[in-house]
């Protein structure tokens, strides 16, 4: 049963072996480093240290949420099927946790579509969409933020010649140093593994 | 000012091994593309414009130079976000390549975050998918290669040989038409964009995107289904996350053409 | 069945529910064994390596009698190795070889597939099992680049004996060169007892240069697209089960062949020469047919042949659209040793001179016969000798060349009373045959003996005069003046011509 303790198994564990995360049904295994690899190599995605600026216009890093457990990922505001699937997802986990989880939970978006997705217009979208600003941030970059923020996150996108783009749809959750704790690969898929790892992340 | 300092840096490292391999960049394009998964059912071409493409691979020697001068690129420095495990594992030591390691070499066991900060150290930056496809799809003599005979047969034979055989030295082949070496026959080579490609893990999913898994116009249908070498290149980047590394996968720089 | 990526959610709820239930070890350890049509049950007990074996090996019936959970690393190697004598060819393999290592679960198993992509690989690999039901059999959870490993877990719903195989772009080539193997669900009371299992898999390979040119061959994608293949092997090389590789059984061994077909693009029509299937799970599915000797294999399935090895000798594996065993390679061999059974194949019996009546000189025996009569030196012996050989081309059909005759069927003229006791009537009975019941040595027959009007006169003699001499009976000379004036007088049956 050694598989299985690993997926139940506390943060600690996937620390030491390099903070893999479950990807929906699959999970992209690295070869396990030994519990005492050299601590210098950071586990965090905040080691990307990027600037963006939130829906109010302001200059944020990417960890701007250290010492909380945030849910991330990328939407772009015109998007029409996945993205406010894709919100209406986070809205649901968040449901499902207890005020006071719910109060220590983070969520960061990040536009992919920079150029049309304006402060005013991200700010239009988290009103429309009923978000709770002082937890929830909506993001814009440069392109090459961009680029590299998915990349990190395992993101595919491309952006069509119609201004519209082809886009996965990745949730992540980081705990409150910026590890990954488990990801979900595609909008259809079980998140119950992703809500153990977040309470726990979530705990004081 | 720094690029300069350190292109000359890893010139004088080079010494006469170095001088030997053509070295710096070759003008490709500008050019249209027949792409094999079109984005979307009303692009049948996509029009690049002229660049500038380093005409061989980074090598071992040249990735040397960078991670000493960047030591945070170091393998037991790296960030876990950037690197997976087998990031430089072929060097003896982080610092130092060790007798077993040709310096002119194509370096592979390097991540696309590497790759991105090497070019970024020299100025330059990773091509395009679009940019590096333009440049493979020459032959010797022109740059449509489908056209001339052998060529296809020559990349698939490269991707039908495992990899355990030694890499040879950069630039030992011949040049293509845009004066490029080593585009198909030596490593896989990392794209600015690699992970612009939306395919499912199972390649027989083809034409029907899963609405559930990616977003969009999600008409991907393959453009010519001829172009073996083209569909392996795209199943390859399809596998990879930005932090892999792997034995036959290293990369080269380009940059926006200077000047008229 | 195959489906849609929609029951990717049902089985993340069945593997949650695998999940949720694990702890619960001792418990599911105190239920009773699951039947086929019950709904599955939790694995019980700890978690288990699967055994993988490399071809012609199988690994052993499983004893479990409830589901587990199973886990299975199966690592892809891209190796050069012979597919002929002195002709090397880069192979892309689940284990190091082609087949691919086999794979042998349970129904109702929950598998844990850890699939490993070794460092030195150049391609992106995947697998898709026939034996999964969820999105692409595997291969959309299971995409792998080199130096990476990919994990996935499904559970086996169906028994069956099902071909894995590599699903990455371009999947004809993954699969020409060599991505393919078997699993095996066994059913929950398992596969009957038998005494060797073999693990047999067909693949078609297509070579830039031609049949057994000498080298370093690369793959050729036109002629696979053109479906002209190079060579047809059975697992993997043209000397992979021939010579001291043969497959080796002994006399009386109950014998299981675990046969695939993984193309890419041929179906295989096989055939084992010299035996006959006494069962055939067709397509490697559940039910059998019976008293097979050749079974069409499509590309991509398999079947599950029995037989038992009644006759020692080396028994040859084709594929018998035949061009491909003689020109392509397509063969193997299996090796019985132990005690000869006559009964069941003698081997070669007579190598007799075949007379026709009316062809060239007759042989020696009956041509001094006849020469002798002609001169009146005709004497009991001479006449013995070519009665004999003309026994053995007509009388000995019916009546053995040992004069036994056949139980119930045809009576016998060694030692019978019935012969012996009427020379005249003997001589009757060959002219015009006989009907009805007699009663021989106290035995009952009732068949028919048709007149033997081809023979002549003199030829009768020398039978009779055989037959009442030989096998211990102790007779007289018949001559052909008896036979003559036989004849002569007795009125023969219509439609018997002289």
């Amino acid at each position: 049963m050694k598989a299985l303790r690993l997926l139940t198994g506390c943060a600690a564990l996937l620390l030491a072996l390099g903070g893999t995360g479950t990807t929906g049904l699959a999970q992209h295994v690295h070869p396990a480093a030994p519990p005492s690899a050299a601590p210098a190599r950071s586990q965090s995605l905040y080691a990307l240290s990027a600037t963006l600026s939130d829906q109010d216009g302001r200059s944020v890093g990417l960890d701007l949420f250290r010492g909380h457990p945030v849910l991330i990922s990328m939407f772009y505001a015109s998007c029409p099927d996945a993205c406010p699937l894709l919100i209406a997802r986070i809205q649901r986990i968040e449901a499902d946790l207890s005020p006071r989880e719910r109060a220590n939970l983070r969520v960061v978006l990040v536009s992919l579509d920079p150029e049309r997705d304006t402060p005013e217009a991200l700010q239009a979208l988290a009103r429309a969409r009923g978000l709770d600003e002082s937890r929830w941030r909506l993001m814009r970059a440069s392109d090459d933020t961009v680029r590299e923020i998915a990349a990190a996150l395992g993101i595919k996108y491309r952006r069509l010649p119609d201004g519209s783009f082809n886009h996965s749809s990745v949730l992540t959750l980081l705990d409150r140093s910026g590890v990954v704790q488990a990801r979900v690969d595609g909008l259809g898929r079980p998140y119950a593994d992703l809500l153990k790892r977040l309470r726990a992340a979530a705990a004081p | 000012m720094r690029a300069v300092v350190l292109s000359l840096a890893i010139v004088l490292a080079g010494g006469s091994a170095f001088a030997a391999a053509p070295g710096g960049m070759a003008r490709v394009g500008p050019g249209s593309l027949r792409p094999l998964y079109a984005p979307d059912s009303g692009t049948t071409a996509i029009d690049v414009r002229a660049f500038e493409l380093a005409r061989v691979p980074v090598t071992n020697r040249e990735f040397l130079a960078f991670v000493q001068s960047h030591p945070e690129w170091r393998r037991d420095r790296v960030a876990h976000v950037f690197a997976d495990d087998g990031y430089l594992r072929h060097w003896v030591q982080p610092d130092e390549l060790g007798a077993g390691v040709d310096p002119d070499q194509p370096v592979t066991q390097v991540s696309w975050f590497a790759a991105k900060a090497y070019c970024a150290a020299q100025g330059q930056r990773l091509p395009t998918e679009a940019e590096w496809e333009l440049a493979a799809a020459a032959g010797d003599t022109s740059a449509d290669g489908s056209t001339e005979a052998g060529i296809r047969e020559r990349i698939l034979a490269w991707y039908g040989r495992p990899a355990g055989a030694r890499l040879d030295a950069v630039g030992h082949g011949t040049a293509n038409y845009w004066g490029v070496y080593d585009l198909n026959t030596l490593v896989w080579e990392w794209v600015l964009d690699f992970n612009g490609t939306l395919v499912s893990g199972d390649s027989r999913s083809g034409a029907s995107a899963d609405r559930m898994q990616f977003c969009g116009a999600g008409a991907l249908a393959a453009g010519d289904k001829q172009d073996y070498a083209s569909f392996m290149r795209l199943a390859f980047r399809g596998s990879l996350e930005a932090r892999y590394t792997t034995s036959s996968l290293g990369f080269r720089c380009a940059r926006d053409v200077v000047g008229p | 069945m195959r489906s849609t990526w929609k029951v990717g959610g049902l089985l993340g709820v069945l593997t949650l529910g695998v999940l949720l239930a694990s702890p619960h070890d001792a418990a599911a350890q105190a239920r009773p064994p699951v039947k086929a049509a019950a709904a599955p049950a939790a694995p019980a007990g700890a978690a288990v390596e699967a055994v993988l074996t490399s071809a012609p090996d199988v690994p052993p019936p499983l004893t479990r009698r409830d589901p587990a959970k199973v886990v299975v690393h199966l690592e892809v190697r891209e190796v050069d190795l012979e597919i002929s004598d002195g002709v090397m060819y880069t192979f892309w393999t689940f284990g190091g070889q082609v087949p691919g290592k086999f794979i042998r679960v349970r129904q109702g198993d929950t598998v844990e597939f850890h699939l490993q992509n070794h460092p030195d690989n150049k391609m992106p690999h995947n697998i898709d099992l026939h034996a999964v039901t969820g999105p692409g059999g595997g291969a959309t959870s299971s995409f792998t680049a080199p130096g990476h490993e990919s994990q996935f877990t499904f559970r086996a719903l169906n028994p069956g004996l099902y071909v894995y195989h590599c699903a990455t772009a371009p999947v004809g080539m993954h699969i020409a060169n060599g991505m393919y193997g078997l699993i095996l669900v066994e059913p929950p009371q398992g596969l009957s007892k038998v005494d060797r299992e073999f693990y047999v898999m067909q693949g078609d390979f297509y070579t830039v240069g031609s049949y057994r040119e000498k080298g370093a061959q690369p793959f050729d994608m036109q002629k696979a697209i053109d479906e002209k293949a190079t060579y047809v092997l059975f697992n993997g090389s043209e000397g992979a089960l021939v010579g001291d590789k043969a497959l080796k059984a002994k006399v009386g061994d109950r014998i299981r062949m675990f046969v695939g077909n993984g193309g890419p693009n041929l179906v295989s029509s096989f055939h084992v020469i010299g035996e006959i299937f006494d069962r055939v799970y067709t397509e490697g599915g559940s039910r059998y047919q019976e008293n097979v000797q050749t079974t069409l294999i499509p590309a991509g399935g398999s079947a599950i042949v029995e037989f038992k090895a009644e006759v020692p000798g080396t028994y040859i594996i084709v594929d018998h659209s035949i061009f491909r065993t003689f020109n392509k390679g397509a063969l193997g061999m299996l090796r019985v040793e132990g005690a000869e059974d006559k009964l069941v194949y003698s081997g070669k019996e007579v190598d007799a001179d075949y007379l026709s009546e009316k062809a060239g000189p007759p042989s020696t025996a009956v041509a001094s016969a006849v020469t002798a009569l002609e001169k009146g030196t005709l004497d009991i012996k001479t006449q013995t000798a070519a009665g004999e050989m003309l026994f053995k081309g007509t009388c000995s059909v019916c009546h053995q060349t040992t004069g036994q005759g056949l139980p119930n069927v045809f009576p016998p003229l060694a030692k019978s009373d019935f012969l012996m006791a009427n020379k005249q009537r003997s001589i009757e009975i060959v002219l015009k045959g006989l009907n009805g019941p007699v009663t021989v040595n106290g035995k009952t027959f009732n068949s028919v003996m048709p007149p033997m009007s081809q023979l002549r006169d003199d030829e009768v003699a020398n039978i009779l005069t055989y037959v009442r001499n030989a096998w211990g009976n102790k007779g007289e000379q018949v001559t052909a003046a008896e036979v003559t004036a036989t004849r002569s007088k007795i009125k023969l049956p219509p439609g018997a011509a002289h």
